[in-house]
């Protein structure tokens, strides 16, 4: 009778899949209405002046929509501020700077229009032996970070876990096999956790022109995640960067996007144990971001090189279609996708070594039936800050 | 008798070599202390559950979200835990209330009584409300007001091993007796003679 009761409750208390953020960690608290701000990390772009939070208003309602209502000084320059993600209660962001190594926790409970720095931790590097925080990913009272190199910007890479407040917990080493990493997510009712590789910081600190084409990976690892054990090496195409399991319940499947292979590849669970990884799709140049939609049916690809976002229909994984094309402008990258499926704001900065375009700015997109459809009366102009322009990257909703 | 120093090292050894691995769970930190009152009305004291796992919920009886579905999960774990035979020998759980003012130790113990929580080795604590506003933030904690007046707060379970130090944090969607199980056996089944010195295997 308990057993049963459980059950219901958990229905009517969880959020249905088909409304729900997506692209976060399943153990982040959703939003239960629409969003009312759009965090925005920006990088000051001629790296003279602090790089900062944008708060975005987003509500239709407010008499700022589609203005920017607040910015947070963090306090330094040349961070190249980059990634970010909740912590489970949805009350702190951590936020990172892939050349400085610099964290921040930020406070965006106590007054979610003017997030506040709580804490900054600036040994890293020296705690965890690791550079280039990439992927904040939340686990229950913790953190789990994926870094995209050694503590001397070289490899390998390695992932290191912390409580909510900062403090650190542990390390956790690559694969011999698999130095290189990027991402990180997880599908706990498989118990597994899926692992992706880009570069290290001696070669992404270069302008484009002088990256090392050959020091990026293309190896996906397998872990036990209770344990935090490798269990498998796999092979994607050229830097596969974003992982993104399936949203439905009991699909041991997701893809990624692999950035310099121009490609969509699927890693599958086989009735073994093992894992598959392969090609499922050719995108445009450089796809940058992978995102979904809370029915599962969609991803979305931006490609930063090619000036397009891609709508691919992944309702039948063996037979990926595109469905949709939408051209946002130049060099579209981070994408954030609305609990109701329904919109998409895109930012247009990847890094300040790879942006061939001085234009920076945050768009948003409909997601129709009919496809995807930009909205022209939403536009943030990130050149005019009393700074100068902004590069732009990651997103988060509040 | 010149050869018990020896024999008492391999001994030792002998311990050391038969050792199983370590949990895969991390230390993440020491379990803050908490001292306050159960449904009973008598003081409680977590430290003194050292060498047992210890289970730990904050909840509050008239929440009618999260706290019923956490209090039901743990309720499910109880039961496997009993069924493994580590019920109260082994484990025990604590649940704290994120509603002191209201979760006095009797209506505790009427909550506790839906669960079939019995008070030997399920304890609902309460006491003072700027006391255990002490305890729940030294977890990591926290309970407020949302627009609805409703209080609102993370839904954690934490996992304690027998050493007093978390070793695991469930959210409520994963707070699974398997999940719990397997987790407290991988805890009692870890030798280290420093970690575990009331088995009387260390120097």
């Amino acid at each position: 009778m308990l057993r049963r009761l459980f059950a219901a409750l958990l229905i009517l208390v969880l959020p249905s899949l088909a409304m729900a953020e997506t692209c976060l960690s399943p153990y982040v608290k959703r939003l239960d209405r629409p969003e009312k701000y759009l965090y925005l990390f920006c990088v000051d772009a001629d790296a003279k002046d602090n790089d900062f939070v944008a708060v975005i208003d987003v509500d239709p309602a407010s008499k700022t929509f589609s203005k920017i209502i607040h910015t947070v000084d963090l306090g330094s320059r040349g961070n190249e501020t980059h990634h970010w993600g909740y912590t489970d209660d949805r009350t702190r962001i951590w936020a990172g700077g892939l050349l400085s190594s610099k964290i921040w926790i930020l406070d965006v409970a106590t007054d979610p229009a003017k997030p506040r720095i709580e804490k900054v931790l600036e040994t890293i590097p020296e705690v965890t032996g690791l550079t280039g925080p990439h992927t904040y990913y939340a686990l229950p009272g913790r953190m789990l970070l994926s870094f995209l190199g050694a503590k001397d910007g070289g490899l390998p890479a390695g992932m290191a876990e912390f409580t909510n407040d900062g403090r650190f917990i542990r390390r956790i080493d690559q694969p011999k096999d698999a130095p290189y990493a990027y991402d990180l997510a997880v599908k706990p009712e498989f118990n597994r956790m899926v692992t992706s590789s880009f570069t290290p910081m001696r070669n992404y600190r270069k302008p484009f022109k002088q990256m090392d084409p050959k020091d990026f990976g293309t190896e996906m690892v397998v872990w036990d995640f209770k344990a935090r054990k490798p269990l498998q090496v796999g092979r994607a195409g050229l830097a596969p960067l974003e992982v993104r399991w399936s949203l439905k319940k009991g699909a041991n499947y997701g893809f990624t996007n692999c950035a310099l292979d121009d490609s969509l590849w699927m890693f599958r669970g086989k009735t073994d144990g093992r894992y598959e990884f392969k090609k499922v799709a050719d995108t445009g140049p450089m796809p940058a971001d992978l995102r979904q939609s809370p029915d599962d049916k969609y991803l979305f690809v931006s490609n930063f090189g090619g000036d397009t976002i891609q709508q691919f229909d992944v309702s039948d994984p063996e037979k990926v279609t595109l469905f949709s094309t939408a051209k946002i402008g130049t060099q579209p990258n981070m994408m954030h996708v609305t609990g109701d499926g329904q919109r998409m704001y895109v930012s247009n900065s990847l890094l300040s070594t790879l942006d061939r375009d001085g234009t920076f700015w945050v768009r948003l997109i409909r997601i129709t039936p009919e496809g995807l459809k930009i909205e022209k009366s939403f536009n943030v102009d990130l050149t005019s800050f009393p700074t100068g322009p902004a590069r732009g990257h990651d997103m988060l909703l509040n | 008798m010149k050869y018990f120093p020896i024999m008492i090292s391999l001994s030792v050894l002998s311990v050391y070599s038969l050792a199983k691995a370590d949990s895969p769970l991390a230390r993440i930190a020491p379990a803050p202390e908490v001292k306050l009152i159960d449904a009973e009305g008598e003081p409680f004291d977590l430290s003194k559950l050292r060498g047992k796992a210890v289970l730990v919920s904050f909840v509050y009886t008239t929440c009618n979200g999260s706290c019923p579905l956490t209090s039901a999960a743990m309720a499910q774990c109880r039961d496997a835990l009993e069924k493994d035979g580590l019920w109260g020998t082994k484990v025990e759980f604590v649940s704290i209330s994120l509603d002191p003012a209201h979760d006095t130790s009797e209506v505790l113990k009427m909550y506790a009584k839906i669960y079939d929580a019995r008070p030997e080795s399920w304890h609902f604590l309460t006491g003072p409300t700027d006391r255990v506003d002490r305890v729940v933030a030294s977890w990591g904690m926290w309970a407020r007001k949302n627009a609805m007046g409703v209080l609102d707060h993370p839904s954690r379970v934490f996992l304690v091993d027998p050493n007093g130090v978390q070793r695991e944090i469930y959210s409520l969607e994963f707070l699974t007796p398997d999940a719990v199980v397997a987790d407290v056996h991988g805890l009692l089944e870890e030798r280290s003679p420093v970690r575990h010195p009331a088995r009387g295997n260390g120097p």
